[in-house]
């Protein structure tokens, strides 16, 4: 039981926590007084999402020509962003789902968040393809519903369809996901304050949390099935966003390689982005003791992982290409090292590939500022391997008559930008009004000497991961 | 009533009020007071209707004729044949007219010229009728006049005149009319220095000089290029803009035409310093300098000479570079003989003189050179001009009437002449818009657009044609020779005077003795008219061979310097339609460059002078005018040469600015659509000269990026082991070869995969719609991309929107180079959308908005599409284009040229090629309301309707007797991308060379 509460000897949480410790750490961000950085964020966020709005207002109501794609080239932002944020959403279902069904208990103090990251994100992705339409009002078509044109009905040949699909299916799992998390601890801070407004409100969202062990055990049984549920999406998610590509005749989009490819750079995305937040959350929140070197660390592990596998993929996709003997495939490969992206295609060489290495180094791993700059690159390496992937291989397709070039417009950049305060807007208000750790969770793999008895229950499966006892205040 | 107060009103409102109910609204009458009932009733109804009015657009009331016209049937066509006033060419046409209004122009079937087909000019001249900015009504000094007040006054400055004995001279460009110039002879007859004067903004004055010194009477030969096996050109760009291009086009496409059946085609040289359209379709092409041009001619007189034993006299004739090859040529041409044909568009007599004697030495007169049957499509003096020019300086000139030619804009000096104009007691011009020249004159009465208009035109001796109304005019507008009569004094209709004039001298000429009313009727329906030739023109001349002025040396200039070469584009030839959008919208065939004019260099020449495409440039001539324009690289163009383009900068064309959408980060063009290169025209003696003016070049620093649909990218690009296999080219030996000798894939049955994923879910019974492109024929002469505009209403974007490749033709044509700047080789090909039996774009559409027909058509449904772009993004072909913006439609007028028969798409919605869906419903109705079976040809595309080349054929694949079964089958049939397994129903016929060329052992780059 020590090794799946312990890594290397190192407790979990330091500072020798014990259960009252740890909801009064985790809710006091509810309880004080938003510090003046937090105001700062959410008015830079809030901005940002203002600016983005009123892109996307202007280009609803002028058209999609205030982007700057053309004839050759259909689609570059728009899907662009769709893929990186729906990509940094898979890091939170990888670790609320995968990693919970594969007893990583280390997972406890980063999933709540991670799985918050996850709903945002995928709100961010689902906003592009509904505006990327040149008739957004006409979404609802995409959907296979009842209707009396004739039973007209969607393409099911068509990835677009499946990607709504997915996508839906994707934020209602991750939704439910992290809400069913969230019932525990949103007991927990019912109970605190008994009378006050908060207090009911959050009696109202805890569904009548008792803490009995019948809750707990109807509580585990959902939990359990919704992560094995989740754990396939981690996968088919991206899968059938990559089927966007790879379902196309576009060179350097046709490779039965993207599947895997796609699910890998998401996990890689995300976990960067997870990095990412874990380290302000921890810095800001004074989080210290939960969000351990450890957990960074075993991130960081993640990360060289996946890295490996997105470089392989590249790999694979210029041999692939050299030994296709299609001039076409070839050429494109070809245009992405040497043609006018090629300077964004080594941007996402080195963020994604050569950089990461550095993480082979247990000194990088453990100085939290260089993780912190590199989770950043990657992030930016992982937006350019989308950027190329749908922007060199459209503009340099078959005809080469029909070539062109592209290059975005204010509108499209503002656009981006909006979503990034989307993201972080709501990021800031989780961070405020729900706790940002799993309260109930964490208590579960608090140090054995000091912990409740979860401790000492070993070997019995998933019930350790929380403690059924009645949270105090 | 004493008692009532005064009443004051605030408005006609209020005091038309009665009084009793103003004052009740005051005092809050009960009756009229809101209750809280009426309230809600009119709150609910304001609301309801709001939300009811934003449901859907409202209803037009379609009104019914209370007076049905004779043979009009809504919504079914009329087509009235005409003649075409687009240029002097004067093709016949035959005009579609939609409930009363003219909406597509197509070429007379009957017609010579045309057979059926129509240039890109002509057609895109429908857009013109429906201009708002051509005048609406006469207007003395810029201000509305009435027409019987405008005539007064006219008519009495003009009985000034006469009594003064002033000159009064009439300027018109050629008049082909032969009822025009009987009106203006009738017009000047009543002055005793009356006189009618003539030119062409792009002359071609030379070749009439020549052979009034070779062959003693001053005519331009017409040219039968569907007669010639050997055609040598200089500088002659007869397929482009030079004469009459569409009849040359005909006529060299004829010959052209290579099958294993018939595998001969005509052999064409073309010897020019840039590389024009029809350089860019020839089997040989040596890149001169502008002043080696004679020099070569004389070479191969020369040769020829030599061979036919004739004199010719070039003693001290230098030697010339390009000796070798002239020599190849000179052997080709002397094999031909008769058959063979040497045209030249130089503007120096001595050249054509030159050419004349090649012509007459290898006896091709009489063959592919009439002159028994002359072209009276140039007769412009370009001395008469000048004297016209010299009395105006003079201040000699009591009135000039100014018709269809706009030499303030056309010709070069502009300042002094327009001054020059300016000190001429009246000026009265006729033009159509308020444009250069108009705008100097005292009265302009404008004419109608030659679609509102009766005229008739002899282009050619002995061919006449009527011109007929296919519209009531649609504003206060008058017939120029009605005007003339009027002011003669014999104010009739124009109908009545070509009928007139017709009697007295047309119709004694028609052979078979049918009496007058029988004739004309004929006339007017069929549209033309083979008559005897002209009384006085062109009996058989006899040569004189000492005529023949051999150049003996190749002029020029300095060895670093640079040469002016002025040229007419196919779109905007002298630039009279320089308000036509379609016409600025299409890509110029060869530099594919729209909505501009541009300063052409070698690719050598700006490496030296370190410009790009785009960079702007500043022209300098002699140190005098300068005019900065942008740089265009363009490949094959001989290293000393600039060239420019006539035409652009028209006044006015600004407005073009406002073409395109306007959102915030769009950079319209607030100027004239290019710049007015005719500043830097000279003149000899008795022609203008567009070419050889020495001139410098210099970077301006700054950029004007162009907009072409079609950058420089090689069919080799950078890094791939093999040429892609979108243009196919066999030999003609290769087309003779025995089947076994031939390409096994070429003989392999495509359409067939093993393991195909594509379920047949999509059979195909019935009809299998086809097409078939003959890369060989065709000529890149653009008609088809002006047809398609017409046909589809496909939205003109402007400059900026092509820029940024929005460009929305449904058809366009890909341009590819190979081989060296000095060997250079140019294939056209037309790409449309492929039809493809396993179309990517059905497979990823979301929405099922483009689908396969049983037919076998790809199918938009534009109402469907939500515009993902997907299939756009998955079309390998890259002919889907998309509706980035609501493509502006305020000018009601404008409108009224669209099609009915074809929506007008929206915005966010996808769109292209139909294979002209609506002519298919069309004559398949047809076919089934006759009860007979649809015939082969039956349907004809909008741009195989008027292919000039005949290059493509529509069809049904699945009739095994159709002609576009029977190319398919073709050795030279192939399929682009067919590797991709998209299967498509567009089949292009390879392009037949003669040889290949020797850099092409090694597989040449082919750059596009």
């Amino acid at each position: 039981m020590a090794d799946a509460l312990i890594v290397g000897r190192v407790p979990l949480i330091a500072g020798n926590k014990v259960s009252a410790d740890v909801t009064r750490d985790v809710l006091s961000a509810l309880d004080t007084k938003p510090s003046a950085l937090w105001w700062g964020g959410l008015a830079l966020s809030m901005s940002a999402l203002g600016l983005g709005t009123l892109a996307i207002v202007y280009q609803i109501s002028t058209g999609i020509g205030t982007w700057g794609l053309n004839r050759t080239v259909g689609w570059a932002f728009d899907i662009t962003n769709f893929v990186f944020w729906i990509g940094i959403g898979h890091a939170g279902t990888l670790i609320s789902a995968i990693l919970f069904l594969l007893r990583q208990r280390w997972r406890t103090s980063v999933n709540r968040a991670a799985e918050a990251m996850t709903l945002f994100a995928v709100m961010c992705a689902g906003l592009f393809p509904l505006i990327h339409m040149g008739r957004p009002w006409m979404f609802f078509w995409m959907l296979p519903y009842p209707n009396d044109r004739g039973s007209l009905w969607v393409n099911f040949r068509s990835p677009l369809v499946w990607d709504f699909f997915a996508i839906s299916t994707y934020f209602t799992i991750s939704a439910v996901f992290w809400y069913v998390g969230l019932i525990p601890d949103l007991a927990t801070v019912r109970d605190r304050e008994p009378g006050t407004m908060r207090s009911k409100i959050f009696g109202f969202l805890s569904l009548g949390w008792t803490g009995s062990f019948r809750t707990w055990h109807r509580y585990e049984v959902v939990y359990l099935i919704l992560a094995a549920l989740g754990t396939p999406l981690v996968l088919s998610v991206h899968t059938i966003v990559s089927t966007d590509f790879a379902t196309g005749v576009v060179p350097g989009w046709h490779t039965t390689i993207f599947p895997p490819y796609f699910v890998a750079g998401a996990i890689f995305s995300g976990m960067a982005m997870v990095l990412t937040l874990m380290l302000v959350a921890r810095k800001t929140m004074r989080l210290e003791d939960y969000i351990t070197p450890q957990h960074i660390d075993a991130m960081c592990s993640l990360v060289i992982l996946t890295s490996g596998l997105v470089g392989l993929a590249y790999g694979t996709e210029f041999f692939i290409a050299f030994y296709s003997a299609s001039p076409y495939e070839q050429f494109a490969f070809y245009n992405r090292a040497l043609g006018p992206l090629a300077w964004g295609y080594w941007i996402m060489v080195a963020c994604n590939v050569i950089i990461p290495q550095l993480f082979w180094f247990t000194g990088v791993r453990r100085n939290l500022v260089v993780v912190f700059v590199i989770s950043l690159l990657i992030n930016v390496g992982m937006w350019f391997e989308r950027f190329i992937i749908i922007v060199a291989s459209l503009q340099r397709e078959y005809l080469p008559s029909a070539w062109s070039d592209y290059a975005p417009t204010l509108i499209e950049i503002t656009t981006f930008i909006g979503t990034l305060g989307l993201f972080f807007t709501l990021f800031l208000l989780f961070c405020r009004f729900v706790p940002v750790i799993a309260i109930a969770e964490v208590k579960g793999v608090l140090r054995p000497a000091h912990g409740g008895h979860a401790a000492h229950d070993s070997h019995s499966g998933y019930s350790d991961a929380v403690t059924p006892e009645a949270p105090r205040s | 009533m004493p008692d009532t107060p005064k009443r004051y009103w605030l408005s006609v409102v209020e005091r038309d009020t009665p009084e009793e109910v103003s004052r009740s609204l005051e005092n809050g009458d009960p009756e009229f007071a809101p209750t809280r009932r009426s309230f809600l009733k009119a709150a609910g109804f304001t609301f309801g209707a709001l939300a009811a009015s934003s449901c859907r657009a409202p209803d037009v009331d379609a009104i019914p004729y209370v007076q049905q016209p004779d043979g009009l049937v809504p919504g079914r066509p009329l087509f009235y044949a005409t003649t075409c006033g687009a240029c002097e060419a004067r093709c016949g046409l035959l005009v579609t007219t939609r409930d009363g209004r003219p909406i597509k122009i197509e070429g007379n079937p009957d017609h010579p010229f045309s057979g059926g087909s129509a240039c890109a000019v002509g057609q895109a001249s429908i857009l013109g009728l429906y201009d708002s900015l051509r005048l609406q009504y006469p207007t003395k000094a810029g201000q509305r006049v009435a027409w019987a007040d405008a005539d007064k006054e006219i008519l009495a400055t003009l009985d000034r005149m006469k009594q003064e004995g002033r000159a009064v001279r009439v300027l018109t460009s050629t008049v082909t009319s032969p009822t025009t110039a009987a009106v203006i002879a009738d017009f000047l007859s009543g002055f005793a220095n009356g006189r009618h004067v003539s030119y062409d903004p792009i002359s071609s004055a030379a070749i009439l000089e020549a052979h009034a010194q070779t062959h003693g009477a001053r005519l331009l030969p017409q040219y039968h290029f569907d007669q010639a096996d050997v055609i040598v050109s200089f500088d002659a760009d007869f397929l482009g803009a030079w004469i009459s291009p569409l009849q040359h086009a005909r006529g060299y496409a004829s010959r052209r035409r290579a099958s294993e059946t018939s595998p001969t085609k005509s052999y064409h040289v073309q010897i020019e310093s840039r590389l024009s359209l029809t350089g860019s379709n020839a089997d040989r092409r040596l890149r001169v300098a502008p002043g080696e041009v004679g020099h070569v001619a004389t070479h191969l007189a020369a040769k020829i000479a030599q061979r036919a034993g004739a004199s010719f006299a070039a003693a001290g004739l230098t030697p010339s570079s390009f000796d070798a090859a002239i020599e190849a040529i000179a052997e080709r041409l002397w094999n031909a003989r008769t058959r063979g044909l040497v045209v030249s568009g130089s503007q120096d007599v001595q050249i054509q003189t030159v050419c004349n004697f090649i012509n007459q030495t290898i006896g091709a007169y009489g063959v592919t050179v009439d002159l028994s049957r002359p072209s009276f499509q140039r007769s412009g003096s370009d001395t008469q001009l000048a004297e016209l020019r010299a009395e105006l300086a003079r201040g000699e000139v009591g009135a000039l009437i100014i018709a269809g030619v706009n030499p303030v804009f056309d010709l070069p000096d502009a300042a002094t002449l327009s001054n020059d104009i300016k000190r001429v007691p009246l000026v009265v011009s006729t033009a159509e818009r308020a444009d250069e020249t108009a705008s100097l004159a005292h009265f302009v009465c404008p004419d109608h657009h030659y679609l509102e208009a009766w005229s008739d035109a002899e282009p050619v001796s002995g061919l006449v044609s009527l011109a007929q109304p296919t519209i009531r005019p649609m504003h206060e507008t008058r017939a120029f020779i009605e005007t003339l009569a009027a002011w003669a004094g014999k104010p009739q209709p124009a109908l009545e005077l070509i009928r007139a004039h017709w009697t007295m001298a047309v119709h004694p000429r028609a052979e078979g003795g049918l009496p007058f009313t029988v004739f004309w009727d004929r006339t007017l329906e069929r549209g033309v008219a083979e008559v005897g030739p002209r009384p006085g023109a062109g009996a058989a001349p006899s040569f004189n061979a000492a005529a023949a002025t051999p150049v003996l040396q190749p002029g020029g200039t300095s060895a670093d310097g640079l040469t002016l070469v002025l040229y007419s584009k196919i779109g905007m030839l002298d630039g009279r339609h320089g308000h036509n959008a379609w016409l600025h919208e299409m890509p110029d065939p060869v530099t594919k460059v729209t909505w501009d004019n541009y300063a052409s260099l070698s690719p050598e020449t700006a490496r030296r002078l370190g410009v790009e495409d785009g960079d702007v440039v500043r022209v300098t001539a002699d140190g005098s005018s300068a005019l900065e324009l942008a740089a265009f690289v363009q490949p094959g163009q001989h290293d000393s040469v600039v060239s420019i383009a006539l035409g652009y900068g028209r006044a006015g064309t600004d407005r073009f600015g406002r073409v395109g959408p306007p959102w915030f980060e769009a950079r319209p063009r607030l100027e004239p659509v290019g710049v007015n290169a005719a500043v830097w025209i000279t003149s000899t003696e008795n022609a203008r000269q567009y070419a050889g003016r020495a001139v410098t070049v210099t970077s301006a620093g700054r950029r004007r990026p162009l907009a072409s649909t079609q950058v420089h990218h090689s069919l080799e690009p950078p890094g791939s082991t093999e040429r892609r296999p979108i243009i196919q080219e066999v030999t003609l030996a290769e087309l003779t070869a025995p089947p076994a000798a031939a390409p096994a894939e070429a003989e392999h049955p495509a359409g067939h995969v093993e393991g195909d994923l594509w379920p047949d879910d999509h059979p195909l019974e019935g009809h299998r719609w086809g097409m078939s492109i003959d890369l060989n024929s065709c000529t890149g002469c653009s008609a088809c991309i002006v047809a398609c505009q017409a046909e589809n209403n496909v939205p003109v974007v402007g400059q900026d929107e092509v820029r940024r490749n929005r460009e929305m033709h449904w058809l366009r044509i890909d341009r590819y180079y190979s081989g060296t700047d000095d060997e250079l080789e140019v294939a056209h090909q037309p790409m449309l959308c492929q039809h493809c039996e396993h179309a990517p774009c059905e497979t990823v559409c979301p929405v099922l908005a483009t689908t396969h027909s049983e037919e076998g058509l790809n199918e938009q449904a534009y109402n469907r599409c939500v515009g993902t772009r997907y299939c756009a993004n998955n079309c390998p072909y890259k002919v889907r284009r998309f509706n980035w913006f609501d493509y502006p439609h305020e000018d009601r007028l404008q409108n009224l040229v669209f099609n009915p028969n074809v929506v007008v798409r929206s915005r966010g919605v996808m769109e292209k090629c139909s294979f002209c869906v609506q002519r298919i419903q069309e004559n398949k109705i047809e076919a089934k309301r006759l009860g007979q079976p649809l015939a082969d040809g039956a349907i004809k595309t909008a741009c195989e309707q008027t292919c000039p080349a005949q290059a493509i054929v529509f069809g049904d694949l699945h009739d095994p007797n159709s002609r576009v079964t029977a190319l398919a089958a073709s050795r030279r049939a192939y399929r682009v991308l067919e590797e991709l397994n998209t299967q498509p129903s567009v089949r292009y016929l390879k392009l037949v060379r003669h040889e290949r060329p020797a850099a092409a052992a090694g597989g040449e780059g082919r750059n596009g």
